[in-house]
């Protein structure tokens, strides 16, 4: 029981990435590859901030999704007026500083060490250290960004970014300023992963930089492009997918180490073949033209 | 000690140089953002390590057989996914996931083979030359050397031989020459033949120098895009000449501060070059409108 509330735990997470992330590449056109950059943000700014100030957790979140934010413009705002290529490589530098500052200030976030002994979130007294109780905050963190999410994307916010992605010219031409309308994504979605990993921080109790890797940045990107963007489905077809189909070759017996490097040549492989005969997906809408 | 610093920063710049030629080249021809480069280099330096060090065959025939598995495998990366891609005529985005597809199953295939550790190539304190003041080791006067002959070859080729100038011709105006009748096909593999050959010459050196692991290749291909971005992606001088200036301000930062802020440093010059010159040092005049699409 407690293993399906893991897994469920997991894919409540995965789905904060991936809707984050979804709107910036299923709505708004624009491939980042510094998701797991932001997730790591997330993971060790409120870890940091419970465990040196002996802040209370839901006073971490915010500040965390905050800075992750602020983070995020150091990007957005030289990279996202010029072609696409240099953006991407802006966020592929991103993802490199943040990995390297986790891993090389050793004085703040004990480097390759990792963090152990993170203390679960704690309500009014109340503290989320079993299982079904974290999967509950995790699940009305998930919806609440899930709502969040279908707000943004039905509003007339949402209906500009998808102007964007179609065609920038047309909207530029309809005095939208597309420049800033994708900043504001970017940075929303920046927050959002920082949600997670909060969330992530606080359920594994460990956190080593080792987690938010590039690796990391292309697994959220590869849920995501699997199940399809542009849309609320896809989403959700891809993290469950991703997350659920390697539970199950677990019962295959394949070795450990193995395991690991297997799944992402499956990952890679399955990426490489979407591309060219299905680039929308299995349910997504967007096919990146 | 300034002498020492300039020349660690040169030898790095050589280095980068030779990866950033090639990524700069397969940019500028085919406009695919070829993440799978940094799988080609990883590649060719472990095909090295398995011949020389586990097979124990000579030095000679390894790095001919090394640089060969360098080319077979960029060739065919876009043989069986570039250039279908291009025929669909897709956008970039798609070549570009396609792309780290790739590099995420050829990297995650060498981990799987070799290991994630890291391997050393020559155990033991190598011998060292002292010029002026300079120490340098017997790799790194290997890597200037090597650098020195494959620029020069690299380009005679591209201003005076037949195919430097089909290249150049498709890199300039792809439906031009192509109406012209180019053969594009031939033309672009020999791209990414000449590109992956220089990345694996790098990928050899830096074997040698410092070693390999799985993820040398992601780190190599940072640099050298922004190397490019930086230099400018017009000309192929511009990589280069990117590739130097990083090499000189990463060491220069390192001597001052530490190695560890050397990603947050090349981030940061990228940043500058973003906001200030987005069309790098080397380049053609242009309209803000054909930097920004």
């Amino acid at each position: 029981m407690n293993y399906i509330l893991h897994l469920l735990i997991m894919i409540n997470i995965y789905l904060i990435l991936a809707f984050s992330l979804n709107l910036l590449v299923g709505y708004t056109g624009l491939l980042s590859i510094a998701q797991a950059g932001f997730y790591g943000i997330g993971a060790y700014i409120s870890t940091l901030l419970v465990m040196k100030l002996g802040i209370n957790f839901f006073i971490a979140l915010p500040i965390s999704i905050i800075l992750a934010m602020c983070l995020s413009l150091l990007v957005s705002v030289p990279s996202i007026r010029l072609k696409g290529d240099y953006f991407i490589l802006a966020t592929l530098g991103f993802q490199a500083v943040i990995y390297g500052v986790l891993y090389n200030w050793v004085s703040l976030t004990r480097g390759p060490y990792g963090i152990p002994g993170i203390p679960r979130p704690n309500l009014f007294g109340f503290e989320f250290g079993s299982i079904p109780s974290y999967f509950i905050l995790s699940g009305i963190l998930a919806l609440l960004v899930f709502f969040i999410f279908r707000r943004i994307v039905l509003s007339p916010f949402g209906r500009t970014l998808k102007a964007i992605r179609e065609d920038e010219i047309a909207a530029m031409g309809l005095g939208k300023n597309i420049t800033k309308f994708k900043i504001i994504c970017f940075t929303i979605s920046a927050g959002i992963a920082a949600i997670a990993g909060a969330l992530y921080a606080g359920y594994i109790t460990y956190i080593d930089p080792t987690s938010f890797t590039i690796y990391e940045s292309i697994f959220i990107l590869s849920m995501i492009i699997i199940g399809g963007t542009g849309n609320m489905k896809g989403p959700v077809v891809g993290v469950l997918l991703v997350i659920l189909i390697p539970e199950a070759l677990r019962f295959l017996k394949i070795p450990d180490n193995i395991a690991a490097n297997a799944r992402q040549m499956i990952y890679g492989m399955l990426l490489v073949i979407l591309m060219y005969f299905r680039p929308q997906g299995i349910a997504g809408e967007y096919k990146y033209e | 000690m300034i002498l020492q610093v300039i020349a660690n920063g040169i030898i790095a710049g050589c280095v980068y140089a030779l990866v950033a030629l090639g990524f700069g080249l397969i940019y500028k021809t085919t406009r695919v953002l070829h993440f799978a480069h940094g799988a080609v280099y990883t590649a060719s330096a472990y095909a090295f390590y398995s011949l020389s060090i586990l097979l124990s065959i000579s030095t000679v025939i390894s790095v001919i057989i090394a640089l060969s598995v360098g080319i077979v495998l960029g060739i065919a990366v876009e043989s069986f996914l570039y250039y279908p891609l291009y025929n669909k005529k897709v956008p970039f985005v798609i070549s570009f996931i396609s792309s780290m597809g790739i590099y995420l199953f050829l990297i995650n295939l060498i981990a799987m083979l070799f290991g994630n550790e890291v391997k050393i190539l020559q155990p033991g304190l190598e011998k060292t030359y002292q010029f002026a003041g300079v120490i340098l080791t017997r790799t790194q006067i290997i890597e200037v050397i090597v650098f020195v002959i494959v620029f020069f070859g690299f380009y005679i080729f591209m201003k005076k031989s037949g195919l430097g100038r089909l290249i150049r011709a498709l890199s300039n105006n792809p439906e031009l020459a192509t109406v012209l009748g180019m053969n594009v096909r031939k033309t672009r593999i020999l791209v990414f033949g000449l590109g992956s050959l220089l990345a694996s010459i790098s990928g050899l050196l830096v074997a040698l120098d410092i070693g390999i692991d799985p993820n040398i290749g992601f780190s190599a291909i940072f640099v050298c895009a922004v190397a490019v971005i930086i230099g400018g992606v017009d000309l192929f001088e511009g990589a280069v000449l990117g590739a130097f200036l990083l090499g000189l301000i990463q060491n220069i930062i390192i001597w001052k501060l530490s190695a560890r802020w050397q990603e947050a440093i090349t981030f940061g010059i990228l940043i500058i070059f973003l906001l200030l010159r987005p069309q790098g040092i080397l380049s053609y005049k242009k309209r803000m409108e054909e930097i920004s699409q």
